[in-house]
């Protein structure tokens, strides 16, 4: 738990705890919304979901397993009322399932490819996925039927994220553009790139959807502003050339950038001054997917040595 | 929030019928205040909510007492609650999350329209105005009707009768007279059939202002804008007149007793007229000059910039759609079915019809793809333009290498977490409004699963697997009875759908049958001209990738 911090005030975090429950590697790990489970993600084709206990020790325990999927999973997401979970596999599927009784209620078929990223709306009544099929699908989650079809990229869609009020949808490719999408219609609002365009690994809307953070394979994440589509801050220090490694924003104290990183550590900058505030060292692969609490100084990150690490702020 | 980012022609108006939602034989709809739902009532006496994002039905009311025809539905102003009439003189109050009835009393008559009170948050308290009677003030808390007067006797001391009884009235029949709140629930708007606009103060039951229409002829319906600045008024004269709203928003009781107050030396009627003048001033007036027709249904848009009108000729469904400074701006025309209901969703340039075998209309933009959004570097062009080059454009240039220098200020701060307030909160924030009715997944049933992988497997093993798939579920449309299952999903929204959907279908289709693999090998060597229809109606893959 190196520190590279220049502030005082700075808390740093330590290493809290390690889930060892997965066979393979971790490829997706996230909070549910009310900050309760924690839900992961793996290569063995099972998600899991821990309850969290912040005053517990060990604060993460597991709580349901949900098998079904053929292969491996790449991608999990929470419904905002925490009772659905929507995961997309490289059986071509998105299934979605019952977070209490760990029962699979629907499989929404369609793509024809992997498919690596998936998100709830924040209403919750549509799904998107983005696949290597090149496109993304909005799906209705009642009847499981795909609304639309967007022919997003020319590469693999690497993410898709929903604002805050569910009118925008970002998706991400290796073909290094952002697009933005009006999720009512499926018309495209905009296309966000540089002169350069390296591969976009991750993308997902700043709390208040004006700002999008873009992780690209050329080792650097951005922050974008929308409407002037144009980078405003730059985070580089991490290894990202391989991997579709996610990010996060880190809000609960100060604002920060969270991200995972091929070199085994967790990264953490400021936002506006885009110092390095801490590498969290203790994975033994690359990390593959980090997520921040909602609510408490949490992180949980996930790697390719199949485990899963907490850390938590230094009381 | 995207404001910058949308289109700015986005607030424009639709001009072509986009889909159609079907759900028994519906009478007339309302959105909800933000348009996320939209609540429709049936000629069985059910109402049916329809989540207008996905198009997908989200919650259906029925009530077994009622099985009379819904007249008109009505949300409450945070979209808690909805309030139906149905043609058995009832009215019935529901709690929109949890379905459940809340209260339901019987009228006198049946009442025509419902509103509920736009300005409480819970509101128990709803204008009703029936076929053959004045417009009423309904109390479900109480229990108890109030009539308002419809029109003010000549005589000055002597104030339209107030009357508190769920007795019968008696009095000379009346002829519809239209009413409708004001923007904040404290006036009640009413026309009356002598072509008069009286403005009631509904607690005390007394009439506060009087403003006559010009041509005095009878008043049909009579509407709000939604910010409350304009005042629509449809008359038995064919024409739709636009009054602008001249009382400050809050506290309007009191501006109104204040005027009173102010006018000196008239007395009676002529008060309230001289009252009446300043609370309304008649903006436009429109009318088609050529056919004379009358209109049914008029309404604002969401930001009351057009107005919507639809012809109430039978056998025609056509759409007038006028800029608020009067000039005719589209006539959308429909199937020939005539046109009975219309709404503008609050917020998109969308319309609502519903047409009289019972199917609802969704009109929209005309959507042109838009290029220079998938290629920021591109610039649309509206016609060649000429262009000329640079003299030294072509030059090779030795030292221009690829340093770009980046003059991005990195150090200025960012606000990720402030949101602007919304454009459609428009009142305070104090209740939590009910946007969304949570989305229950339909659960696949076991067959189902055993079909999904079955047929995974086909696809993946001909394309002409797809044909056999939609060719059975074609027939099983046909063939079995109990498609309720199948009825259900495809009653929601009818859309071209693409093979994949088509499948998702069948699937579906399959779930009811009991044995659904022999079927299926029955099915394909029925109907072999079937598969011309179904492939046709399925549509081409690439064609579902552009919507």
């Amino acid at each position: 738990m190196a520190e590279e911090v220049p502030s005082a005030s700075y808390i740093p975090y330590v290493h809290s705890q390690t889930l060892t429950s997965h066979a393979h590697a971790l490829s997706s790990l996230k909070f549910s919304s009310d900050g309760r489970l924690l839900a992961s993600a793996s290569g063995d084709q099972t998600i899991r979901t821990y309850a969290i206990n912040l005053k517990g020790d060990p604060i993460a325990e597991a709580a349901q397993v949900f098998t079904g999927h053929e292969s491996g999973i790449s991608d999990v997401a929470f419904s905002t009322d925490a009772r659905f979970i929507a995961s997309a596999s490289d059986d071509k599927t998105v299934k979605l399932w019952d977070v209490e009784s760990g029962s699979l209620i629907k499989t929404l078929q369609g793509h024809t490819n992997y498919v690596f990223c998936v998100n709830f709306n924040p209403q919750s009544n549509m799904i998107a996925s983005g696949s290597f099929d090149e496109t993304v699908r909005i799906w209705d989650v009642t009847t499981g039927k795909c609304l639309k079809v967007l022919p997003a990229h020319s590469d693999p869609v690497t993410a898709v994220d929903f604002n805050r009020d569910g009118s925008l949808i970002v998706s991400s490719s290796y073909d290094g553009l952002c697009r933005i999408w009006d999720s009512g219609t499926g018309h495209c609002v905009k296309t966000l790139m540089d002169d350069e365009n390296p591969p976009v690994s991750f993308v997902r809307f700043s709390p208040n959807g004006k700002f999008i953070l873009v992780g690209t394979l050329d080792n650097t994440l951005r922050l974008w502003n929308i409407s002037s589509a144009k980078y405003i801050k730059t985070y580089t220090g991490h290894a990202n050339s391989q991997y579709s490694v996610s990010s996060a924003f880190s809000v609960t104290n100060g604002k920060r950038i969270v991200s995972g990183s091929e070199d085994n550590c967790v990264y953490m900058w400021e936002l506006n001054s885009r110092k390095l505030l801490q590498k969290l060292e203790g994975h033994t692969e690359p990390v593959m997917s980090v997520a921040c609490h909602p609510t408490e100084n949490l992180i949980a990150s996930g790697s390719l040595d199949k485990s899963i690490r907490i850390w938590a702020q230094k009381k | 929030m995207n404001a910058p980012i949308i289109d700015p022609l986005q607030g424009d108006f639709p001009e072509v019928i986009e889909e159609y939602l079907e759900h028994g034989v519906i009478k007339c709809v309302a959105f909800n205040h933000r348009g996320s739902l939209l609540a429709a009532g049936c000629a069985d006496g059910s109402c049916v909510i329809w989540d207008f994002e996905t198009r997908g039905i989200a919650k259906v009311l029925r009530d077994n007492d009622c099985a009379a025809a819904i007249t008109s539905v009505s949300w409450s102003k945070y979209g808690h609650r909805l309030l139906v009439s149905a043609a058995d003189k009832s009215l019935t109050l529901w709690d929109v999350s949890t379905g459940d009835k809340i209260a339901r009393t019987t009228l006198q008559q049946t009442p025509l329209h419902a509103r509920l009170n736009p300005g409480l948050s819970s509101p128990s308290l709803c204008l009703a105005c029936p076929l053959s009677s004045a417009p009423m003030i309904v109390d479900f808390e109480i229990g108890c009707t109030t009539l308002l007067p419809v029109c003010v006797p000549e005589m000055p001391d002597v104030l339209a009768p107030p009357q508190r009884s769920k007795c019968a009235e008696s009095g000379p029949p009346f002829s519809p007279a239209a009413a409708c709140f004001n923007k904040c629930g404290d006036l009640v708007y009413v026309g009356n059939a002598k072509g008069e606009i009286l403005i009631v103060d509904y607690k005390s039951v007394r009439v506060l202002a009087l403003v006559p229409v010009s041509g005095g002829s009878a008043v049909k319906n009579i509407v709000f804008s939604r910010d409350g600045k304009y005042l629509l008024t449809n008359s038995h004269d064919r024409i739709i007149r636009i009054y602008e709203n001249l009382l400050p928003a809050k506290d309007v009781l009191r501006s109104l007793e204040d005027l009173g107050k102010n006018v000196d030396g008239v007395d009676g009627v002529e008060k309230m007229k001289t009252v009446g003048s300043k609370c309304l001033t008649l903006f436009r007036e429109f009318q088609d000059l050529v056919t004379k027709m009358h209109w049914k249904a008029p309404c604002f848009s969401g930001d009351g910039e057009w107005v919507v009108g639809g012809s109430a000729c039978k056998g025609e469904h056509k759409i007038y759609i006028w800029d608020r400074a009067g000039h005719l701006v589209k006539i959308l025309e429909g199937p020939k079915e005539a046109l009975i209901d219309l709404a503008w969703h609050p917020v998109h340039p969308v319309i609502v019809s519903v047409s009289l075998t019972g199917l609802v209309y969704i009109w929209a933009k005309d959507y042109t793809e838009n290029w220079s959004a998938f290629a920021p570097d591109f610039k649309e062009l509206e016609e060649n333009e000429e262009y000329v080059e640079r003299e030294d454009e072509f030059d090779l240039m030795p030292e221009t290498g690829k340093v770009k220098v980046s003059s991005v200020n990195e150090d200025e701060e960012v606000d990720i977490e402030t949101v602007e307030k919304d454009a459609f909160s428009d009142s305070d924030m104090s209740v939590e409004e009910l946007r969304y009715l949570p989305a229950e997944p339909i659960p696949d049933t076991n067959e189902e699963q055993d079909e999904l992988k079955l047929i995974e497997a086909r696809i993946s093993a001909s394309p002409a697997s797809e044909e056999a798939v939609q060719n059975g579920h074609v027939t099983d449309l046909v063939s079995s009875p109990q498609g309720e299952e199948m009825g259900e999903t495809r009653g929601k929204r009818k859309r071209k759908p693409s093979e994949k959907a088509m499948e998702l279908q069948a699937e579906k289709a399959k779930a009811s049958k009991a044995s659904g693999r022999t079927v299926r090998e029955k099915s394909r060597a029925v109907g072999d001209q079937e598969i011309d229809e179904s492939v046709n109606g399925g549509g081409d893959d690439d064609d579902d990738a552009y919507y």
